[in-house]
């Protein structure tokens, strides 16, 4: 067998990162050896290298128990000290944020800590003229915090205090001629948003109100020989777009036209060796693709095809004990989405101390059923 | 030490400025970052330039971001007037820090349209923020905003390349205009900057892609010069899926155009532009570039995974170049025409193959027609390729052959798995399913969930 002379390529720190790896300059060849090298990142973690599977090992002394009242703990205090500089560098996204915080605590019953009216009164403060509604007070509306300020105002039954009319209006006006749908106004086109702009209609009752068939044409022309789809007609497939253009094919009646199978492989194949799942060949695993594959995989009706037990030792794995919430991976610091995704991957599992969610939505089954929504899932 | 308001505002005030003069001292700053440095220091500047490198030393960052967050915020909201070159230096200390703030990039956008804002500014300062924030998707959606401007407002006929180019007899080798592809030399440059900092970087390569398929519409030298320029790239970043996925784009791109070039070249009046492609190099000259394009970039695929083995990336990229490979053939073997007339009964076969979804029984037939072992080894390609050179295009035996070489020689499991994983994708994969067909078949894969 052919080898080449190659440079040891020195541990790239911290897990989540090879940026220094990467940048190294043309000059150098990063290259892993192949010979088995198991090395240690900032935080701890174990990374395997040159076995070439990027992957974590799971240390002996995670996590193995769900945590639940600690992780209710952590978002119910979360954000509470407003001023912090880590608060402001997250407010362009913040109506998603309160999204994943108010569904994760639905899933655990823990709703109520919640402040409804502030959240309520703060929601409704952030729709535009246009009809659309942005992620905090003063930002610029979008398609991703229309959608989540949608959800956001399902879970509490109060959708009314917006002007739905106007969303509704909104949303169309978004529909592009070739049935794509930009984000806002200033017109970049992603399959993300074809999903938002169903996801809110359909939550609003108001699904007639698009060229529907072209936004499936659309969203049908990005599917890849894969199987997968990508942002743009001929993009790379990916995890993240996957589960928004299925969930969008079951929204719109049309998982038929999903390669099931094909789709099932690509997605099963996420899985790696500690039991996460990644988003794409040769990246880390992390949580939220629990989320993103593990959804997919159910409105597919192929999640028996991954192995759910060593999944399920992921996720838990990757809880804090000491703080609450779930990180990307093990040993790394938490979130509020991660938190959301983890505690959701395990209720798609089957954890019956969390209520049932839906994998089109992500949001509580019961709120679903109440607003009379049922997705159609292939079996 | 406790801060009066006033005292933050000064500072911020101060090091928003010169922040701003280290921009219009020096021009070419190429890199910003933050230099770790816990204590604060009121007397002295944050601000650290050293050659083309901006520093923000960690301590202010926490003033200075919600100070200029929210003072963006109060004008958008009408309840604090800030004047043009404020803006412009308030936005851009905030996207500096916070490039992910899609609101102060749309201020940005609205500047632009008013004319206050240079777009070369605005190209510079995404650039910029990328070398800090490589992955950012709102900074890429920018530029996507700022170019696609660019296009509308400086050329009325809009900068799209065969407009554009300078005019020359033989389609392959059109080159844009200058100022085109000084554009567009600078967007792969950017898009490769960013993509050696982050592994795998999504946004980067997609953005790539947009730029060839909106700045650079079919022009074959670029696809071209890419696919050379990739190379020893891709070589060195072998768990890259994106990057590879981007010289996928490239050899589908490629076989689309040089598809095309040759329908033209037999029907010269159909040309698009009025240009006429009378003498045109070779007869037939695609149907010799594509299989040597494809023949090549398997070839140094098998290159990658013999020296490299157990890289999943590299396995995903063989199956996808052969997917191109095995579809470009059935394609131009049916459609052609008076190009490429049947020469083999297998050929004749796989013309006479119905495109109806009938029972799954058909899909048995292009199997065994594609098992050229089955016909002592003759594939169509050797039979159809009388003029050219013989090369070993892939096929289905020739993969199955290079699978069982490497389960034989390979010492690592990765590579094991990966390359029975293939054989696996080769048997149900192309040999029953073609999903480009109108309606997808629901066929059992024949072997069991992995």
């Amino acid at each position: 067998m052919r080898t080449r002379a190659a440079k040891t390529c020195h541990v790239a720190r911290p897990v989540s990162q090879f940026s220094t790896a990467y940048s190294l300059g043309s000059n150098e060849c990063v290259r892993l050896q192949f010979f088995s090298l198991l090395s240690e990142s900032d935080n701890g973690n174990l990374i395997l290298q040159g076995t070439q599977v990027k992957d974590v090992v799971i240390k002996p002394d995670a996590p193995y128990t769900l945590l639940l009242d600690k992780h209710a703990d952590y978002i119910a205090a979360y954000g509470s000290k407003k001023d912090d500089y880590e608060y402001t560098l997250s407010e362009y996204l913040r109506m998603s944020g309160i999204y994943w915080g108010l569904t994760v605590m639905d899933l655990m019953g823990q709703l109520s800590r919640m402040n409804r009216q502030e959240i309520i009164e703060f929601t409704k403060s952030c729709q535009h003229d246009c009809g659309g509604i942005s992620a905090s007070i003063g930002h610029d509306p979008h398609l991703l915090y229309t959608l989540s300020a949608v959800q956001t105002l399902s879970l509490y039954d109060s959708i009314n205090v917006i002007d739905v009319d106007k969303v509704v209006d909104y949303v169309k006006g978004l529909q592009q001629e070739d049935g794509s749908f930009a984000g806002d106004k200033w017109g970049e086109i992603d399959t993300r948003f074809s999903f938002c702009a169903v996801a809110t209609l359909a939550l609003l009752g108001q699904l007639d109100v698009i060229n529907m068939d072209k936004a499936v044409e659309f969203v049908l022309s990005c599917m890849n020989f894969d199987g997968g789809f990508g942002c743009k007609p001929g993009s790379e497939s990916h995890a993240g777009q996957i589960y928004c253009c299925t969930g969008f094919l079951s929204i719109t009646g049309q998982l038929h036209q999903v390669n099931a199978d094909l789709l099932g492989w690509w997605l099963c194949e996420r899985q790696l060796p500690s039991g996460g799942l990644n988003g794409r060949p040769e990246k880390l695993p992390d949580v939220c693709y629990s989320w993103w594959v593990l959804a997919s995989l159910k409105i597919i009706g192929r999640i028996h095809w991954i192995d759910k037990a060593k999944l399920r030792n992921f996720i838990l794995a990757c809880q804090d004990e000491e703080t609450g919430g779930f990180a990307d991976r093990p040993g790394d610091m938490v979130d509020p989405f991660h938190t959301l995704f983890g505690v959701a991957g395990l209720s798609l599992l089957g954890d019956e101390q969390i209520k049932p969610v839906n994998p089109v939505f992500c949001m509580p089954e019961d709120v679903l059923q109440r607003i009379g929504l049922q997705p159609d899932l292939l079996s | 030490m406790a801060e009066s308001e006033e005292e933050v505002d000064v500072l911020v005030q101060r090091v928003v400025k010169d922040i701003n003069n280290a921009f219009k001292r020096n021009p070419n700053i190429d890199e910003i970052g933050l230099i770790p440095c816990p204590e604060v220091r009121y007397n002295r500047s944050p601000i650290v330039l050293v050659e083309n490198k901006l520093g923000v030393e960690s301590w202010c960052v926490k003033f200075l971001l919600p100070y200029v967050h929210n003072r963006l915020l109060l004008y958008r909201q009408r309840k604090q007037w800030l004047d043009r070159e404020a803006l412009v230096d308030i936005t851009c200390t905030l996207l500096l820090l916070n490039p992910d703030f899609t609101t102060a990039w749309n201020v940005r956008k609205e500047l632009l349209q008013c004319g206050v804002l240079n777009p070369e500014k605005d190209l510079y300062l995404v650039k910029l923020a990328l070398s800090k924030h490589p992955k950012s998707p709102e900074t890429w959606i920018h530029r996507r905003w700022v170019l696609q401007w660019l296009q509308k407002e400086c050329s009325p006929s809009g900068q799209e390349l065969k407009d554009q180019a300078e005019p020359r007899g033989d389609a392959v080798g059109r080159r844009p205009c200058e100022r085109l592809q000084r554009a567009l030399q600078e967007e792969m440059r950017v898009c490769a900057d960013a993509a050696g900092r982050y592994p795998s970087n999504y946004n980067a390569w997609s953005h790539r892609i947009w730029v060839l398929q909106n700045m650079a519409k079919g022009n074959l030298k670029v696809l071209h010069d890419e696919l050379s320029s990739t190379r020893l790239w891709v070589s060195m970043h072998l768990s890259d899926h994106s990057g590879f996925h981007y010289r996928q784009h490239l050899l589908k791109a490629l076989a689309r155009e040089l598809s095309q070039v040759g329908e033209t070249e037999l029907h010269p009046s159909k040309q698009p532009n009025g240009e006429s492609t009378a003498g045109a190099s070779d007869d037939n000259h695609h149907n010799d570039v594509i299989p040597q394009l494809f023949h090549e970039e398997m070839e140094l695929c098998t290159d990658l995974i013999e020296s490299f083995p157990g890289h999943e990336t590299l396995w995903c990229h063989r199956r996808h170049v052969f997917y191109l490979w095995h579809q470009w053939r059935r394609e131009h073997l049916q459609g052609a025409g008076s190009q490429s007339p049947p020469l083999t009964h297998t050929d004749v076969l796989l013309s006479e193959e119905p495109c109806d979804d009938s029972s799954t029984s058909q899909t048995m037939d292009v199997d065994c027609v594609l098992d050229g072992s089955k016909h002592g080894s003759y594939t169509q390609d050797t039979k159809r390729l009388k003029r050219g050179p013989l090369l070993p295009h892939p096929a289905l035996p020739s993969e199955h052959t290079f699978v069982s070489r490497i389960l034989t020689d390979c010492r690592s499991t990765e590579q094991n798995r990966f390359a029975i994983a293939y054989r696996k994708w080769l048997d149900s994969v192309i040999g029953f399913h073609d999903p480009y067909m109108q309606r997808p078949r629901h066929i059992t894969l024949i072997f069991l969930a992995p």
